[in-house]
């Protein structure tokens, strides 16, 4: 049992000697922080663009021909949001996010809401496309027997696609909220103490690379497994009505 | 069917659809009336135009020129509100278009509820009947996907009625489904037919059109070429084009 002495010892110098494991919690907390607020975010800006885009893409033919101040609002929104979805989804997220430290957020020191900022804005681009992809997916046949019995098209959305888009894109939003947990990992580049930073700080002290960074690949691991489980019950659970 | 078809529902005039430019003409100048009461069947090899004609007549299909007279208002001028009209319009559609998500109740119930302010009581109760018309009672709390062609296009139809129609549109409403559950969608229409409803409708069915139409029109490439009583239409075709069709098809 020798192997496992030294391994509890290499453990016990490595996460419990000098509170090391608090750093590791620290981290834990703003990587939590960061992943929660920035998806919230995330989902309102992607709601948002996703609407301008579907709204255009459905309606600009009969609007076209209707003219008026409503087709050119919506194709001004429309381009908007297609100038967003280019940048964003163009430029790597690292780059955005220290744009948004060292030259939108200039004076700041904290981090955090930098970061919240910074992957908030970048996940809602492809969320937005997660959604209009839901949408886009219903048949045409859905947005035609709704309005042939009369729905406009803001009822059709609410009543008919929606409810129908939000079971479909399920997989894809969790599979993107899966992506930035671990995307918030480089949030080290701005001075934020996030997980990674943490097993990296406890690295450069204890001369360990091992432990501190195999113990935090594993409790990113973790968080995955629990989000994945989490949304798997919930799609079993809107999924018992159907098919 | 009804002897009493002297007052226009629906007055198209000089209705045309082009696509890309002029070089498609799927509507080519096409007038037709629909008198209240009538069954108006519009056949036609595929590509004539007549599915866009009956898309057009509750704007799922946005005409390039002409006007369509519901009620005396043109629903092509763009400061109408269409959705009043399509509430009086119902639409059956090839493909049924169910909601998957809602249970057959909620399919029926959920436009009257919405759109015309009836209780969620009131308007069950009217689906119920009309459910136990088409037989299909029992399926109340089923979804769309756990019934058969047939019995999905008797739903799409009783969904629309509930919306308490002057005038029903049909977009080839069996001609996705197995030929065994043809009769049983002819059927319901044919009784709907009886009770005087007004109906257009695109179908394949000779059989149909020759039993219940009043008005048999033929349309190719955009056209009305002929139009008439089934009787004129089917024993004395005038027509050389429609002569060939019906070659084909009978």
């Amino acid at each position: 049992m020798d192997w496992f002495t030294a391994f509890c010892d290499k453990f016990k110098f490595v996460f419990v000697e000098n509170d090391r494991y608090k750093l590791i919690l620290q981290g834990l907390g703003n990587t939590l922080e960061i992943t929660f607020f920035a998806a919230l975010i995330g989902i309102a800006i992607g709601v948002v663009i996703a609407s301008i885009r579907s709204t255009y893409d459905k309606n600009i033919e009969i609007m076209r021909k209707r003219k008026g101040f409503g087709f050119i609002f919506l194709t001004i929104l429309d381009l908007i949001a297609r100038i967003y979805l280019t940048v964003i989804r163009g430029t790597p997220t690292v780059v955005q996010l220290l744009i948004a430290y060292f030259i939108i957020f200039e004076s700041a020191t904290n981090g955090v809401p930098i970061a919240i900022f910074a992957f908030g804005i970048n996940s809602g681009a492809y969320v937005a496309e997660i959604l209009r992809g839901g949408i886009m997916s219903i048949s045409n046949g859905q947005f035609e027997a709704s309005r042939s019995l009369g729905f406009n098209y803001l009822q059709t959305m609410r009543y008919v696609i929606v409810p129908q888009v939000f079971k479909n894109v399920l997989p894809a939003l969790c599979n993107e909220f899966i992506v930035l947990i671990k995307e918030t990992s480089v949030a080290g580049y701005v001075g934020v103490h996030d997980l990674t930073k943490a097993g990296d700080l406890i690295r450069g002290r204890t001369f360990e690379a091992m432990f501190p960074l195999i113990g935090v690949a594993c409790i990113y691991l973790v968080l995955v497994v629990i989000l994945t489980s989490l949304v798997g019950k919930l799609e079993r659970r809107l999924r018992t009505n159907e098919r | 069917m009804n002897d009493n078809i002297s007052d226009k529902i629906i007055s198209v005039k000089g209705l045309k659809k082009y696509y890309k430019g002029e070089t498609i003409k799927a509507l080519d100048d096409v007038d037709i009336d629909i008198n209240k009461g009538e069954v108006v069947v519009i056949i036609g090899p595929s590509g004539s135009g007549k599915s866009t004609l009956l898309r057009s007549l509750n704007l799922l299909e946005i005409p390039t020129e002409g006007s369509i007279i519901v009620d005396g208002v043109d629903i092509t001028d763009s400061k109408i509100d269409i959705n009043k009209y399509r509430q009086k319009m119902g639409m059956v559609f090839q493909h049924f278009n169910l909601f998957p998500n809602m249970n057959i109740l909620k399919n029926m119930t959920i436009a009257p509820v919405k759109l015309l302010g009836m209780s969620v009581k009131d308007a069950e109760d009217k689906a119920m009947e009309l459910l136990r018309r088409v037989n299909l009672a029992d399926r109340a709390s089923g979804y769309p996907s756990q019934l058969s062609g047939g019995q999905k296009q008797r739903i799409a139809i009783v969904r629309a009625l509930c919306m308490n129609p002057e005038i029903m549109l049909f977009d080839e409403p069996t001609s996705a489904l197995d030929p065994e559950m043809v009769g049983e969608v002819l059927d319901v229409m044919k009784e709907l037919a009886r009770q005087g409803m007004t109906m257009v409708v695109v179908t394949h069915e000779m059989g149909f059109a020759r039993e219940v139409a009043d008005r048999v029109v033929f349309m190719d490439q955009g056209k009305v070429i002929e139009a008439g009583t089934a009787e004129d239409i089917f024993d004395y075709p005038k027509s050389e084009r429609l002569v060939s069709f019906l070659n084909k098809v009978l």
